[in-house]
């Protein structure tokens, strides 16, 4: 079978699904999306489905008629170091490359995936070797052509070890050095460790290292940005701002055939404190703060000249139990009663003023990632958190310790585990480092040593991921670096080995509903929550996109008088 | 007065290598490492050593001591490890953005706590100097982040009468540098008024009860001539050393406000440098402050003795 004959068998299975009533229409986009089918494919494959077409999330709807030009201002925190693409992994670089450069692939408001340097994308019947087809006619803003060679050189790069990309660790056994392949001027073919359904989310936005590089770069992207993306990087200070200016060979345009980008320009100014972030937005001094923080965000609640925008975004605060030491190890019902001490509902009214999504200790979270299998909701019941205890051991009560960084909500996450174990008689001490402290480790041993892989009870902070296998390859495989929790469950990991690799639906949902209810009742960490994403606007800037944290999508954005 | 200069100036030699010595020990022993910083978290730790090697900044603590402080007297003060960028030209940079603010901050605050202290000090427990006492200590204990917060809300959020960032667009005159500078000078003139008055209006009391003032005012010397011709050059000695004491917190310590007011300075650098284990940038910004800090309190100094000959003589 060809890869072409494939992907139709595959857009078959798919619209059978959904007439089975087996997969809802929004999870069969966003897994046609995943293997490559596009739009108009896709739109075919609902009429097939029958009924209307559903309205997808976002602002789409209603949108004021697009106004060209002007300058819109952002502010957020500068990037830790130069917003190299290969290195970066704060909020601050993430925003800049992405307004220079570009990804094959990009995420939508559903994380289902978009076309954007790729224009499609299939795997091999096997589903280990995956072909790119590559948008024809684009160039650098240097005046290279972007070609197959360039996608080889920038995925190598991030693949080699010595460049230090951090998605080298989401990578490592999934693709190896010397698996990127240009077929032909414009098809590129990657090689796969291993049959991995979810592949095109690794080459996509959502794996921010990624960005498609000029084949010639030499990691010096201040004096030399060059890129594909709507905007050009006119000046950069470190620490202070950058300044874009429109990319006016930009290949993109709209649904109307309008040259994109509509804005003139883009000025990003670094502005760490987030209080000082929100005074300049309530002044009116600028106009966009990509990632609004809800703690002291209320101002901008009320604020008649603001807009905030809420999405949908898949980030955490992992509550891991170190299966290495006691008490956690062996010891299931003990992390069991702490899972039921929590007031899920209370805990995200107060950090989030309600705002954020309920989670159940399991990944594979439907309100979160559409098309999960049902997760088995887990309420405070102290009646059972007792019992559980006095199952595990612990009649009498229990001392534990939580250690965590001082950073973002953590603290007073940290605050209100410990009152609600109380009642149970759990006793938390908390144990609060510095956030250098708290990812510091001995230079001989990072990994035997840093307090977030090694205390015995540890709070961290992961950003959001577009499906929940990537999040659980990231920290629940016995062999994944990150892994705080250590948990290693060889059914679990065989099962996971299977969804990993299978690409009918009905049996891969299957299994991806015997991993939810073996995560959650096995319990290796916590997930009481899956924060939304807030974005605060002027109320005349319209049509910025972007879904996860930190994107920020500006081709299409524009002010209005 | 020549003699104590070129002394003073001598002792700043080893106070300043002692100080960089303590840097370095300081840095090593704080969590984490530049490697890391650059890198982030999702890193691998072998990518890390990997850079850490490449950057030098895995080589004994003594050598690397060595190897900086050689270059650092010969005018290379190197890169900046995490930013990318000469350490020097950052530096004096943000050096003059503080210089700046303090100059203008200094300017107001001076004049108006000797006025209002040499007031208080005049009508000594009168309504008056208790109110002045009252109210100018009670503008001191306030942080200067919450009174910083309370200014910008109120004239640059509601009113909208000054601008809520520190820094004016590329190009501005200097007049409007300065009037960017209103607003985060006001917080640092609450946190010093009280403390500069208190010492003008202590100076004041006390030399008022001096005998020669007496004898002047017994005289019918007029009260104006007491005041500005014997009074006023006594009684400014422990407020000049105060002030001097103060110039070098003013320009290296206003990372708070620096941070509410989005205003590039030293502090702000220096805080930066130190949490990401920056060792050049954090070495010649804090250098540099301790040289101000020192020359600050030599003028301080050197005016105590042109007031005071008592103190000049005495050396």
């Amino acid at each position: 079978m060809t890869n072409g004959e494939f992907r139709r068998e595959y857009a078959y299975h798919l619209v059978d699904e959904v007439k089975k009533g087996r997969m809802t229409r929004r999870q069969m986009l966003v897994r046609a999306s995943v293997f490559g089918l596009s739009v108009t494919a896709a739109g075919q494959l609902l009429a097939a489905c029958g009924g209307s077409d559903e309205e997808p999330a976002g602002e789409a709807s209603g949108l004021p008629e697009p106004v060209m030009g002007g300058t819109i201002k952002l502010i957020g925190p500068a990037p830790i170091t130069d917003p190299d693409p290969v290195t970066i992994y704060d909020q601050g670089g993430i925003v800049l490359v992405y307004q220079f450069l570009e990804y094959l692939i990009d995420l939508d408001n559903n994380n289902g995936l978009k076309p954007k340097l790729a224009e499609s994308w299939t795997p091999s019947e096997t589903g280990d070797v995956w072909t790119f087809n590559l948008r024809q006619g684009v160039t650098f803003n240097d005046g290279s052509p972007f070609e197959a060679e360039d996608v080889v050189t920038s995925i190598e790069r991030v693949l080699d070890p010595a460049n230090g990309s951090g998605a080298l660790s989401q990578l490592s056994g999934v693709l190896s050095p010397g698996g990127v392949k240009a077929v032909d001027q414009y098809t590129v073919e990657f090689t796969l460790d291993k049959p991995y359904v979810d592949f095109p989310y690794m080459v996509s936005s959502g794996n921010y290292n990624t960005a498609i590089l000029n084949r010639k770069y030499k990691g010096d992207i201040v004096d030399n940005p060059v890129g594909t993306g709507p905007f050009l990087l006119k000046e950069y200070k470190s620490k202070q701002k950058a300044v874009f200016v429109k990319n006016p060979t930009y290949w993109g345009k709209d649904a109307q055939g309008r040259q994109l980008p509509y804005l003139d320009g883009m000025e990003y100014t670094m502005v760490e404190d987030n209080s000082a972030q929100n005074l300049q937005l309530q002044s009116g001094a600028v106009d966009v703060q990509p990632q609004t923080i809800f703690q002291g965000a209320q101002a901008l609640f009320g604020d008649p000249n603001l807009r905030v925008d809420i999405y949908p975004s898949s980030g955490i605060r992992e509550v891991a139990f170190n299966m290495n030491v006691d008490p956690w190890k062996d010891n299931k019902p003990l992390r069991q009663a702490v899972a039921y001490c929590l007031d899920r509902e209370a805990i995200n009214k107060a950090l989030y003023d309600g705002r954020s999504l309920l989670g159940y200790d399991t990944f594979w979270e439907p309100t979160v990632f559409p098309g999960s299998p049902p997760s088995t909701a887990r309420a405070q019941d102290y009646d059972m958190a007792k019992q559980l205890l006095s199952d595990a051991g612990y009649p009498d009560g229990i001392d534990i310790t939580l250690t965590h960084a001082k950073y973002l909500e953590n603290p007073q996450y940290a605050q209100l585990i410990q009152e609600q174990c109380k009642p149970a008689g759990i006793n938390v001490k908390l144990e609060q480092l510095s956030y250098e402290a708290y990812y510091a480790g001995d230079d001989a041993d990072y990994y035997g040593t840093t307090p977030w892989l090694n205390a015995p009870m540890t709070i961290t902070e992961w950003g959001s991921r577009p499906a929940p296998g990537i999040f659980a390859a990231a920290m629940l495989l016995p062999d994944a670096v990150w892994s705080s929790s250590h948990w290693n469950n060889p059914e679990w990991v065989s099962l996971f080995d299977q969804y990993q690799s299978t690409a009918d639906e009905a049996s891969r949902s299957d299994v991806a509903a015997k991993l939810s209810s073996i995560q959650q009742d096995d319990t290796p960490i916590l997930i009481a929550f899956y924060i939304t994403q807030l974005r605060t606007q002027k109320k005349n800037v319209f049509g910025i996109q972007g879904p996860g944290s930190f994107y920020c999508d500006l081709s299409q954005a524009f002010m209005t008088a | 007065v020549l003699r104590l200069i070129g002394r003073r100036l001598l002792l700043m030699i080893p106070t300043l290598i002692l100080a960089s010595l303590l840097i370095f020990a300081l840095a090593e022993v704080l969590p984490g490492d530049v490697g890391r910083s650059i890198l982030g978290p999702y890193a691998t730790q072998e990518q890390v050593d990997l850079l850490n090697q490449k950057l030098g900044a895995d080589a004994p603590l003594y050598e690397r001591y060595l190897t900086w402080a050689g270059n650092f007297v010969t005018g290379d003060w190197g890169d900046s490890l995490l930013l990318e960028v000469p350490v020097m030209p950052t530096v004096m940079e943000a050096l003059a953005n503080s210089l700046l603010l303090a100059g203008f901050a200094l300017v107001l605050i001076v004049p108006t706590s000797i006025v209002v202290g040499v007031f208080a000090g005049l009508r000594r427990d009168t309504a008056l100097d208790r109110t002045i006492t009252v109210s100018t200590l009670s503008m001191t204990v306030i942080p200067e982040f919450v009174s910083g917060v309370v200014l910008l809300y109120v004239f640059a959020v509601w009113l909208k009468w000054l601008p809520v960032s520190a820094m004016p667009p590329e190009g501005s005159s200097f007049i409007d540098r300065l009037y960017y500078l209103i607003l985060p000078a006001i917080p640092l003139m609450f946190l010093e008024l009280g403390y500069i008055a208190r010492m003008a209006r202590v100076g004041t009391v006390q030399v008022m009860g001096m005998p020669y003032i007496r004898t002047a005012v017994l005289k019918g010397v007029p009260q104006r001539r007491v005041i500005f011709g014997h009074m006023l050059r006594n009684a400014m000695v422990p407020t000049v050393t105060v002030i001097g004491s103060q110039v070098g917190w003013l320009i290296g310590g206003l990372v708070v406000i620096e941070w509410l007011f989005v205003y590039p300075g030293i502090g702000q650098l220096m805080v930066q440098a130190a949490q990401t284990h920056d060792i050049p940038l954090l070495e010649a910004s804090v250098l540099m402050v301790a040289v101000i800090y020192m020359i600050s309190n030599l003028i301080a100094d050197i005016v105590v003795a042109l007031l005071s000959p008592r103190i000049r003589m005495g050396g």
